[in-house]
C-alpha cells in the first residue's frame, strides 16, 4: 500500500529533465505552484497545462506512473470537488436538496480547484521523479543558504533529511522484523477494539524507538570518528555547475512566465 | 621505533548512573586500567577479549572518541587528550564499527564514501579521485551508484572500509567488523584488510571474537577487565589454551586437538594454528618412528 | 510432535517483476524430538523457511502439516500454531519491551490468554530453563548484559511451552563464553523437554557438535540432508556453496592426501583427539 504512492519516488531513466540542475528544478516547481495560484480563467490554465504537458514529455516518465500518484490521494481530490460544489454561491441554480444547492458557479469552481489540485501534485511530483532524493537534498542546502544569516541552519536541514532518506528503509525493515518477533509470541495486531488494537502497538513501538535511539548513537559517533564537524570548511564531491541545458531550461521558464503574464493581459 | 599507537599506562574511568530503589546512583568504573600497549607502524595486531573486557573502550581511545582519564596515549605521535589534534588523529587513525547498518551515512555508496574526505575539505575532483580508487582497493566498484540498503551485509562492511580509506589513513581500528556477518561476508572483509595491510602498508588493529581471524594477525593482544593480560605472536598465545579458556575465549579446533594429544603425552608442537600445520607436523612425527 | 512439508514454494512479489523464488519446491519430514542443524549461505532460503513453519508467512504452494493438520487451513488457528511452534528471531533481545525481565517473559503466555497462575508458572520455569535468576526478575531487561538478554528472549519463546522451538541464529554477536552458554541451554532444554529443535547456525563446529541431523539449503533448495557424517563427508560441495567443514575435518583429509589410512568422518575435538591419539600413541 505504501509503495503505491508515487508521491516522492524517483524515477530512473535518462532525460533532459533528469539532468538538469536541482536547484533549477527547484525553483522553477515553485514559480510554476505561484502562477498556479495566480492563474484564473481557461486560457491561462489551458496554457499551464499545456506547459506542464511539455515537460512530462521530455522527462520520459510514463503518464501512468504519474497517473498512480494522483490514485493514491483521489480522496482528497474528491473532498475538495464536494465542499466547493456545495459551498460556492451562485445565481444560475442547477439543483437542489433541502439545504444544498449546485450552482453553475459551483460546478465551475470544483472544476477548476480540482485541475489547480492536480496540477500542482503532478508538477511536484515531477520534481520527485526527476531528481534523486540526494540532488533535492543538495539543491535544497544551496538554495537556504543565504537565509544561513538569518538563523536557518541549512547544511543541518540538508543532513537531516540525506540520514532520514537513508534510514527510512532500514527502519521499516526493523518494523516489520519486529511485528513478526512479537506474532510469534502470540501477538494479535488484526483483531480488537480500538484501545485493544492501541494497545498491541506498544510491543512494536517500544522496541522500534530503542533501535532508533541506538542507531543515531552509534550513528553519530560513527560520523564523528569520520571526522564530522558540521558544515564548515566542509566540501562536497559533486559540486553543482549550471550545464548549457541549465541556461536554456531557464529561458524556457522566463518565457514561460512572460506569456502567462501576456495572456492574462490581453484575455 | 617508530609506533603508530603508544599507550602509557592508560586508565580510563567512566561513571554510570542509574536508579535502585527509588533512588539515583552513581557508580564508577574502571574501564581501562593502567594499559601499556605499543602498536609497531604498518603490523597487524589484534585484540582479543570478551564482552565489556574493554577492548572497545581502547578501540575509542585510538581514535579520540573518548580520552584517558589518567596516562597518555599516543597515536601516530599525537597525544589524543590535546584537543588541537582531534582531527588529525581520526585522519590517521579511522574506525569502523560492529554494525554495517549504523556507519554508513548516504544513500549511494560513493556519496558515502566521499563524506570522509568531505569532512576534511578536499578538492572535490580529489575526492573523486579517491573514492573511485578506494571502491576499487575494496573491490566494490561496481555497485558505487547503488542504495547501501540493498547490499549484504559484508559488502556494507567494505562500504565503511572504504570510507575510511578515502581519508588516507595510517591505521585502521576496526571494532568487532565480523561478528554480524555470514562466513563469506567474514571472508571478504578479512581479505580486504590482511591485503591493505600487507599491500599498503596500513596498520591494522583488529578487535574479534573469532580466534581464525587473529591467527592471521602479527600480534595478538588479550584483554580481561581493563586490564592487558597476554600479549604476544599468536602462536605464544594460542599454546596457552587453560588461560585463555579462562578469560573466556577460545582457541581454533586444531589448536585444543594438539593441546589435548599433549596432555595424553604425544609430543606435538603446541603452537599448531591451522589444518595444514597439524598435518605437517603428524607426518613429521610419524617420520620419526 | 512431527512435521512434515510437501512441495513448499515460496515467491517474494509473486507476479511482479521483482518476483524472487525464495523457496523451490522443498518436501522436508522432521520427527518428533529430533535435533535438526539448518545450514546454507545468506540468502539460501532459511530464514524464509523457518517463518513458514509457524506461519509468519504463507506459501505460495504447497503444504506445512504439523501433525498432520495443514496450518494455514484455518486462519483462526494461528494463535495455537505459534503457541506450539515457537521462533527465536535473530538478535532476539530487540524484541523485548517490558519494564522488567519477569513481564516481559509474561507476554507470550499473556496473549495465550492463559490463568494468572499458570502464567506465573510458565514464566517462572520458562527463565530457571535459560539459567536466569530470581534475583533479575525485577530488573529492567535493558539493565542486562548481552548474553543475559538473550536469554530473557529465548525464555520469552519457551513461555509459551512450544513443541517445536526454531532458533535463528542464536549466538550471533555473542563472545566464545556467551555463544557457550546458550548453546549448551539449547542442548540441556532439547534433552530435557524433548522437543524439536532446529538450529540455524553459521558455525560448522556448533552444528557438528550439537545436532542429530543436518539440513543443508542453497538457492531455496534442500542440497543434502543427513547425520553430521554424510553431511561433512562432502566437504568440495559444501565449499562449493560457500560453505565449509568443521576444520578438524581438513586435517583428516589432509593426512589421507599424505597416503595414511585415517576415518574420513571426523568432526568434533574429542573425535579428533582420540583418532589421532590411537595413530600416534607408538610414537609417544
Amino acid at each position: 500500500m505504501i509503495r503505491d504512492i508515487t508521491i516522492g519516488q524517483y524515477y530512473m531513466v535518462d532525460s533532459p529533465i533528469h539532468s538538469l540542475d536541482p536547484r533549477l528544478k527547484l525553483i522553477a516547481t515553485f514559480v510554476y505552484v505561484i502562477c498556479l495560484f495566480i492563474i484564473n480563467d481557461v486560457y491561462t490554465y489551458a496554457f499551464s497545462m499545456l506547459a506542464l504537458a511539455g515537460i512530462i514529455a521530455v522527462s520520459k516518465v510514463p503518464l501512468k506512473f504519474i497517473m498512480r500518484g494522483i490514485k493514491s490521494i483521489i480522496v482528497i481530490i474528491i473532498f475538495t470537488a464536494i465542499i466547493n460544489v456545495l459551498t460556492t454561491k451562485g445565481t444560475h441554480v442547477l439543483y437542489e436538496l433541502g439545504w444544498f444547492t449546485v450552482t453553475l458557479e459551483g460546478v465551475y469552481m470544483a472544476t477548476k480547484m480540482v485541475v489547480r489540485l492536480i496540477m500542482l501534485i503532478v508538477s511536484s511530483s515531477l520534481l520527485t521523479l526527476t531528481t534523486t532524493p540526494i540532488q533535492l537534498t543538495d539543491g535544497i542546502e544551496y538554495l537556504l543558504k543565504p537565509f544561513q544569516k538569518i538563523g536557518v541552519p541549512s547544511h543541518e536541514i540538508a543532513m537531516m533529511m540525506t540520514i532520514a532518506l537513508r534510514f527510512i528503509p532500514t527502519l521499516l525493515d526493523e518494523t516489520d522484523k519486529i511485528m513478526k518477533a512479537q506474532q510469534a509470541r502470540g501477538a494479535d495486531f488484526e483483531t480488537g477494539g480500538l484501545m485493544e488494537k492501541a494497545k498491541s502497538l506498544v510491543p512494536i513501538l517500544v522496541p522500534l524507538f530503542i533501535s532508533a535511539f541506538r542507531r543515531a548513537d552509534e550513528l553519530a559517533m560513527a560520523m564523528e570518528a569520520r571526522c564530522y564537524h558540521g558544515g564548515d570548511n566542509r566540501t562536497r564531491m559533486n559540486v553543482m555547475a549550471l550545464q548549457k541545458n541549465d541556461y536554456y531550461a531557464m529561458a524556457v521558464i522566463c518565457g514561460f512566465v512572460v506569456c502567462l503574464i501576456i495572456i492574462m493581459l490581453v484575455m | 621505533m617508530d609506533f603508530m599507537v603508544k599507550a602509557n599506562n592508560l586508565k580510563y574511568e567512566y561513571t554510570r548512573t542509574f536508579e535502585a530503589d527509588k533512588e539515583t546512583r552513581t557508580e564508577t568504573f574502571l574501564a581501562l586500567n593502567d594499559v601499556n600497549i605499543n602498536i609497531k607502524k604498518g603490523s597487524f595486531v589484534a585484540i582479543l577479549g570478551h564482552n565489556g573486557s574493554g577492548k572497545s573502550t581502547f578501540a575509542k581511545q585510538i581514535n579520540a572518541l573518548i580520552t584517558p582519564t589518567d596516562g597518555t596515549l599516543w597515536v601516530n605521535g599525537y597525544d589524543t587528550k590535546k584537543e588541537e589534534f582531534v582531527w588529525d588523529i581520526r585522519q590517521s587513525a579511522g574506525m569502523v564499527f560492529q554494525n554495517p547498518d549504523n556507519q554508513i551515512v548516504a544513500t549511494i555508496v560513493e556519496e558515502d564514501v566521499a563524506f570522509g574526505p568531505e569532512n576534511l575539505g578536499i578538492e572535490s575532483s580529489q575526492i573523486r579521485k579517491r573514492v573511485d580508487s578506494v571502491l576499487e582497493a575494496v573491490g566494490m566498484s561496481a555497485f558505487k551508484r547503488q542504495a547501501p540498503s540493498k547490499l549484504s551485509g559484508g559488502q556494507k562492511q567494505r562500504i565503511a572500509i572504504a570510507g575510511v580509506l578515502a581519508m588516507k589513513p595510517k591505521c585502521i581500528v576496526l571494532d568487532e567488523p565480523t561478528a554480524m556477518l555470514d562466513p563469506e561476508g567474514r571472508k571478504d572483509v578479512m581479505e580486504t584488510i590482511t591485503r591493505l595491510n600487507k599491500e599498503e602498508g596500513i596498520t591494522i588493529v583488529h578487535i574479534t571474537h573469532y580466534m581464525d581471524e587473529a591467527v592471521k594477525a602479527d600480534n595478538v593482544i588479550v584483554i580481561d577487565n581493563g586490564i592487558v593480560v597476554m600479549e604476544g605472536t599468536p602462536k605464544e598465545i594460542f599454546v596457552q589454551v587453560d588461560k585463555l579458556k579462562a578469560y573466556g575465549l577460545d582457541v581454533p579446533q586444531v589448536t585444543e586437538v594438539a593441546y589435548n594429544l599433549r596432555k595424553r603425552g604425544i609430543n606435538i608442537p603446541a603452537d599448531i594454528l591451522t589444518p595444514e600445520e597439524m598435518v605437517g607436523a603428524i607426518c613429521q612425527l610419524k617420520l620419526t618412528i | 510432535m512431527s512435521i512434515k512439508i510437501n512441495n513448499l514454494t515460496h515467491i517474494y512479489n509473486e507476479g511482479t517483476a521483482m518476483a524472487k523464488t525464495a523457496i523451490d519446491d522443498i518436501n522436508l519430514e522432521i520427527s518428533d524430538g529430533e535435533f535438526i542443524g539448518l545450514i546454507g549461505h545468506t540468502g539460501s532460503g532459511k530464514s524464509t523457511l523457518i517463518q513458514h513453519l509457524n506461519a509468519l508467512i504463507k506459501p505460495s504452494r504447497g503444504e506445512i502439516l504439523l501433525n498432520g493438520v495443514d496450518i494455514n487451513a484455518e486462519k483462526s488457528k494461528l494463535k495455537s500454531i505459534r503457541q506450539r511452534v515457537g521462533l527465536v528471531f535473530q538478535y532476539p533481545e530487540h524484541q523485548l519491551f517490558e519494564m522488567t525481565v519477569y513481564k516481559d517473559v509474561c507476554y507470550g503466555p499473556t496473549n495465550l490468554g492463559l490463568s494468572e497462575v499458570e502464567i506465573d508458572q510458565r514464566a517462572k520455569k520458562a527463565l530457571e530453563t535459560v539459567g536466569i535468576g530470581e534475583e533479575i526478575y525485577e530488573k529492567s531487561p535493558f539493565e542486562l548484559s548481552g548474553g543475559q538478554k538473550r536469554r530473557v528472549a529465548i525464555a520469552g519463546i519457551l513461555a509459551m511451552q512450544p513443541d517445536v522451538l526454531i532458533l535463528d541464529e542464536p549466538t550471533a554477536g555473542l563472545d566464545p563464553k556467551g555463544r557457550d552458554e546458550i548453546l549448551n541451554a539449547i542442548d540441556e532444554m532439547h534433552k530435557r523437554l524433548g522437543i524439536i529443535v532446529i538450529l540455524v547456525s553459521h558455525s560448522m563446529e556448533d552444528v557438528a557438535r550439537l545436532v542429530d541431523r543436518i539440513i543443508v539449503m542453497h538457492h531455496g533448495k534442500i542440497v543434502v540432508t543427513g547425520t553430521s557424517k554424510e553431511v561433512f563427508g562432502q566437504a568440495k560441495m559444501l565449499e562449493s556453496i560457500g560453505l565449509a567443514a568443521p576444520q578438524v575435518s581438513y586435517v583428516m583429509m589432509g593426512l589421507k592426501e599424505k597416503g595414511f589410512n585415517v576415518p574420513q568422518d571426523v568432526y568434533t575435538i574429542d573425535e579428533a583427539t582420540e583418532v589421532l591419539y590411537s595413530m600416534l600413541k607408538q610414537v609417544k
